[in-house]
């Protein structure tokens, strides 16, 4: 192989990479009033996700879950990102680290088909 | 949880039998096993046991920090270290600033890294060490496994200049917040050593949280005694 062809196959493993990245499925949360929306959101199993979260609050919030193994400060008004996954099946708690009481969901890993589809919106 | 393959595994092996071959400091190693993930925000206070037991001899270490986030993915903190010498006095030994950056989100990519740097004056001595180390960290299910791999050069007036290695892994299992054992493995150039871990988290309002961690690690490479108990407690507010 010349370093031609070393060339072009390094930049095919990264277009191959950058596509799988953007294969990734996105589920959106919204966080209002301290509280998460939706606050059950179900996703695939076996599947890295990335969730986004829009603060809409005036105040940071810091999801936080131990199942997840997660912690993710968010600003007020501005979005996070969290990667999740790949999970076997199950129900996994979180919070918000500042408001415990209210600000709680769970991520739900199944098997379904239709978890599949990501881009969701929170409402 | 996504299948632990063959190629997993062999990643795996290489990833953390290759820097033992590379790892040769000469000092103590026991230590912390440094985690890659910084949160904005974030300040804590900290204090380290270290107490090593040999036939001859029983060390006594003491750190005491007080750290602060300055970014989104960088956190410094500054050090005060006391120790008990030979004469059986304890008194201050030296003081130490420490950056951690965090490099990669976490679960982004295949593995989670960091980097580390750290500079460490003695208190009354024109001894200077610096060192760099690369943070490592992947989770297999509930579990994680933390790899820190230093290089670290001193010199000075009492010290020959020098360049150094360790090598420091945790392989924890994440069971209930309270309570997570763990393994630890050190490694330099006269120490290798192995031995149970355990760590834990008590959330108190906010952001306030209590962090434990306490190890004891037994040296591989001797016959005669060699054994370092570490305890450390974090207060992040």
């Amino acid at each position: 192989m010349d370093k031609y062809q070393k060339g072009i196959f390094l930049l095919l493993t990264l277009c191959w990479s950058c596509a799988s990245w953007a294969k990734r499925p996105e589920y959106k949360l919204e966080l209002k009033d301290h509280l998460f929306y939706p606050a059950e959101i179900e996703i695939p199993a076996g599947r890295k996700v990335k969730l986004v979260i829009h603060n809409h609050d005036s105040t940071p919030e810091e999801f936080d879950s131990f199942d997840l193994n997660r912690e993710k400060v968010i600003f007020p008004k501005k979005k996070a990102v969290i990667f999740v996954g790949p999970l076997p099946p199950g129900r996994y708690g979180f919070f918000g680290e500042y408001n415990p009481n209210t600000a709680k969901g769970t991520v739900v890993v199944t098997d379904k088909p239709d978890a599949e589809t990501g881009d969701r919106d929170a409402n | 949880m996504k299948s632990f393959t063959a190629k997993s595994f062999i990643r795996l092996v290489l990833l953390v039998f290759a820097p033992m071959h590379l790892a040769y400091a000469d000092g103590v190693v026991v230590d912390k096993v440094y985690h890659p993930y910084v949160l904005p925000n974030e300040t804590e206070v900290e204090w380290r046991l270290l107490s090593h037991r040999t036939s001859k001899s029983n060390s006594l270490g003491q750190r005491f920090a007080y750290g602060h986030s300055l970014s989104e993915t960088i956190i410094a903190e500054f050090y005060v270290v006391a120790e008990r010498d030979d004469t059986d006095d304890f008194g201050l030994q030296a003081y130490e600033i420490e950056i951690r950056q965090m490099l990669t989100e976490q679960g982004q990519y295949w593995a989670d890294w960091g980097m580390l740097y750290e500079v460490e004056k003695q208190h009354d001595r024109d001894n200077w060490e610096v060192a760099t180390g690369v943070l490592f960290e992947k989770e297999f299910g509930r579990t994680s496994l933390t790899m820190n791999l230093f290089g670290i050069y001193e010199w000075g007036q009492d010290l020959d200049n020098e360049f150094e290695t360790e090598f420091r892994l945790k392989y924890r299992y994440r069971w209930i917040p309270a309570f997570q054992p763990a393994i630890e493995f050190y490694t330099g150039q006269d120490f290798t050593g192995a031995g149970p871990a355990f760590m834990g988290i008590h959330r108190f309002s906010g952001q306030k949280q209590l962090k434990w961690e306490a190890a004891f690690i037994s040296a591989l490479n001797t016959h005669s005694k060699d054994h370092t108990f570490r305890v450390a407690i974090e207060y992040e507010f």
